[in-house]
């Protein structure tokens, strides 16, 4: 079984094989819903906009099952959405990706690459832990995703290489990408 | 006054704010979904320079972006 064998629902509902990915760096990324606080949209976007062309893809799978705000925002709750999340690189169809009910592509995902803490030198851990344990304590245990823009770096020959926390910093992101882009 | 439009896209918890606001006033509004109509995408674009949702107007130039109850009154007249 490798990544290969995956299919997905497109956002028109169709069916779409991973396959088709052959030879890309995948990032895998479950990603809020069109009205949370996602300013890792942008990110995203930052990077796909900078190695598209060497051979980047980033596939977005939204999900609802985080909530809606991002935990430790509530200095400026964002009244509006944004049509298309902002952003021009795939969005997959909404579906669960923990859990009884989560795709099967997330399930191997979490298999192939378990949770490992959150970054302690990021500011939000901290924030983001003590909003699970007060809501959501059974996100915490097991390798689940446990929030909103959890990441996965497959390289291309379709191995699961590292799996990045929504804590885990965008400069190490863009660092490991490069060196999947530079392995050919 | 000249119809009220609405800009909205599906699942917008904060389209429909707006829009359960503007019928508590007895505000009469057309609802346009850009995520759903091509037409009403470019129309919001071309007035606000964006695709964020919501956006109200009245007279196609004039805009409140976003459920903010003193814009929208202002807006509005109300």
């Amino acid at each position: 079984m490798n990544i290969y064998d995956f299919f997905v629902k497109t956002n028109q509902g169709k069916e779409k094989s991973l396959a088709d990915y052959k030879g890309k760096v995948l990032l895998i990324v479950n990603t809020a819903s069109q009205c949370g606080f996602t300013p890792q949209f942008k990110d995203l976007q930052g990077l796909y906009d900078k190695y598209r062309e060497e051979g980047l893809e980033i596939l977005g799978f939204p999900c609802n099952q985080f909530a809606g705000q991002e935990p430790g925002s509530d200095a400026e709750v964002q009244q509006f959405c944004r049509f298309n999340y902002g952003v021009t690189f795939p969005i997959f169809a909404k579906g669960d990706v923990r859990g009884v009910n989560a795709q099967p592509l997330f399930q191997y995902l979490t298999r192939e690459k378990g949770f490992q803490g959150f970054d302690k030198d990021h500011p939000l851990s901290e924030i983001l832990t003590n909003a699970l344990k007060e809501n959501f304590p059974e996100y915490l245990k097991g390798d689940s995703i446990k929030w909103n823009f959890t990441k996965f770096l497959v390289d291309r020959n379709g191995h699961v290489v590292e799996r990045f926390e929504p804590t885990g910093s965008m400069e190490r992101v863009e660092k490991r990408i490069v060196e999947c882009l530079e392995k050919k | 006054m000249a119809m009220v439009k609405v800009y909205s896209i599906n699942e917008c918890p904060w389209c429909e704010k707006v829009k359960n606001y503007l019928k508590s006033q007895q505000v009469a509004f057309e609802e346009h979904n850009i995520e759903e109509n091509e037409a009403d995408r470019e129309a919001c674009y071309r007035l606000s320079r964006d695709l964020i949702v919501p956006v109200t107007t009245v007279d196609g130039k004039n805009f409140v972006v976003s459920f903010d109850k003193e814009k929208l009154d202002a807006l509005l007249g109300l």
